[in-house]
């Protein structure tokens, strides 16, 4: 059996005293797509900042290529190939949205104008908006700098927390198709995602999480036709 | 008269201006108030005491020594007191390092006493023209401030390092994300303050005398300064302080110049009442 490219399993971990996420299993291969889904508190952002080495993870694996990465400090994870977009405080609001872009591009500076072409015809707004601080920006322009930014490095995964959050339902659609487009570039996509429905229709793999726990696991297009996900999760939104 | 108290203004801005933007980036990572930073300025003052008059050095190698000196004490009182204590309340560390300018006092008093001293320098006159004087360190304070403002705009700007300083005091953990070493990044940051701080303390002995508290004297100016311009906000601090500086001198034209020390608690207490973000600095947008 291949190893995926991303693998966590029985991932426990917490902010103070006890756990928020107890023994949480999540993968993702190379091109492709895996999205959870839950209830607000669930513990899907534990999880993705503890993949991203926000938190440090209590038990469990986790591991990019077979190589474990659990117990490094972010800054080392970046480097390892993994990008991830926070939910919240995601841009340097202090900064331009260049100077965001260049932050995006610290581990590898040399490939700065290269990339920057790329993104900015992924977000045409980013060029327009170069000069402007992002924190004068709005929620949605911010959002684009935020997944500009994890776009300036190739990584091998991308951590989308919440990536539409704040979008206009046009921008939604976009964002969505861009993550799909990133995505066959032979990357894997873990997200989390509030628009259940529309996340779960590009993915190829979702998880419920609940209560800290994965409470189902299976690929994306059972869940879509799932009764029970279509009226917990999936009713409510559309 | 008043063009007199312009100059004595210019001066006592171009002495605040430094440690004021020292104090805002140090704020900017630290996210309290560090009360230590007259301590460091004397520390800095007593360096290049000690490497002027002590060990006969010109005083520009020991303006220098001062500065890498104070810039290792500086980054020490990180690595020793702050460091272990990341994490408390503001409040908390705000009394912590009221302790450690209390301490470093009075490891300095251990060795010097409380005795006034000044370095050793050939005695210039100061030049005169149309009534108003200035002296050639005053000068010196003046232009090396002028330079150091630059030099940090430059350093904060354009370079890597320099971008990385803001980024991590804007947001720390996605700086981390991003792949910078914040730790690194906080290290250099305390480092460069340091040798602001030091420069500060030789700027000090020059224009003042060298005592153990002559940095304390300094402190409020600095903070009003750094508040002024908006805490965090490192050209706020260097406005704040040409607008501080003025004021103290300027007050001598309505009040008796035993007010003067009171200037920087008021604009303190002003501005956290009508602008608590500062002329230059942003309020925090609540998402
Ligand atoms: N920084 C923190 N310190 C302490 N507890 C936290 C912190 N962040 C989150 N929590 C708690 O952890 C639990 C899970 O939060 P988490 O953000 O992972 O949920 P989520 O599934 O992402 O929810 P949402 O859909 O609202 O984003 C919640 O009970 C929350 O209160
Ligand atoms: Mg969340």
């Amino acid at each position: 059996m291949a190893e995926d490219l991303l693998e966590a399993e029985n991932v426990c971990v917490g902010y103070g005293r006890g756990d928020i996420v107890h023994g949480v299993d999540v993968s993702v291969s190379a091109g492709r797509i895996a999205t959870i889904i839950g209830p607000n508190g669930a513990g899907k952002s534990t999880m993705i900042k503890t993949i991203a080495g926000v938190l440090t993870r209590r038990e469990g694996s986790i591991r990019i290529d077979g190589r474990e990465i659990g117990g490094k400090p972010a800054s080392e994870i970046a480097r390892c190939g993994v990008a991830y977009v926070p939910q919240e405080a995601n841009v340097f609001r202090q900064l331009t949205v260049t100077e965001n872009l260049q932050m995006g591009s610290w581990i590898e500076p040399k490939e700065f104008d290269a990339r920057y072409e790329k993104v900015c015809a992924l977000f045409p707004i980013l060029k327009e908006r170069a000069k402007v601080r992002a924190g004068n920006l709005s929620g949605g322009q911010r959002q684009m700098v935020a997944f500009g930014m994890a776009l300036m490095v190739e990584p091998k995964v991308l951590l989308l927390d919440e990536p539409s959050a704040g979008l206009s339902p046009a921008m939604v659609e976009q964002m969505f198709d861009i993550i799909k487009q990133v995505n066959k570039t032979g990357i894997a996509v873990l997200m989390v995602e509030q628009n259940a429905m529309q996340a779960l229709k590009i993915s190829d793999h979702g998880y419920v999480m609940a209560a800290g726990q994965v409470a189902m696991s299976a690929p994306a297009s059972e869940l879509l036709d799932s009764s029970e996900v279509s009226e917990l999760y999936l009713g409510t939104r559309q | 008269m008043s063009g007199q108290l312009i100059i004595n203004g210019i001066v006592n801005a171009s002495l605040i201006a430094p440690p004021a933007i020292a104090f805002s980036l140090l704020f900017g990572i630290l996210r309290f108030p560090n009360f230590a930073i007259g301590a460091y300025v004397t520390v800095g003052a007593f360096i290049a005491y000690a490497l002027n008059v002590g060990a006969g050095m010109p005083m520009w190698i020991a303006g220098l020594g001062a500065m890498a000196g104070t810039a290792v004490v500086v980054w020490l009182s990180d690595v020793l007191v702050f460091k272990p204590m990341r994490g408390h309340t503001p409040v908390t560390l705000l009394v912590v390092s009221i302790a450690l300018a209390l301490i470093i006092e009075h490891i300095i008093r251990l060795f010097y006493g409380a005795d006034v001293r000044g370095f050793d320098l050939p005695l210039e006159r100061p030049i005169k023209f149309a009534g108003l004087r200035i002296t050639g360190e005053q000068i010196d304070i003046i232009v090396m401030t002028i330079v150091i403002g630059i030099a940090i705009h430059l350093l904060l700007q354009y370079t890597r390092i320099g971008k990385a300083m803001r980024a991590t005091a804007d947001n720390e953990t996605l700086a981390e994300v991003r792949g910078i070493n914040t730790s690194y990044v906080i290290a250099f940051t305390w480092f460069i303050c340091g040798a602001l701080f030091g420069l500060t303390g030789v700027f000090a002995g020059l224009d003042l005398v060298i005592e153990p508290l002559v940095g304390w004297y300094l402190t409020i100016p600095i903070f009003a300064a750094a508040i002024l311009g908006g805490i965090g906000s490192p050209y706020g601090a260097m406005l704040g302080a040409l607008l501080v500086g003025l004021a103290e001198e300027l007050t001598v034209l309505v009040l008796p110049s035993s007010y003067k020390i009171g200037v920087g608690f008021v604009i303190i207490a002003v501005l956290l009442l009508i602008r608590p973000h500062g002329l230059l600095g942003q309020p925090e947008i609540k998402k």
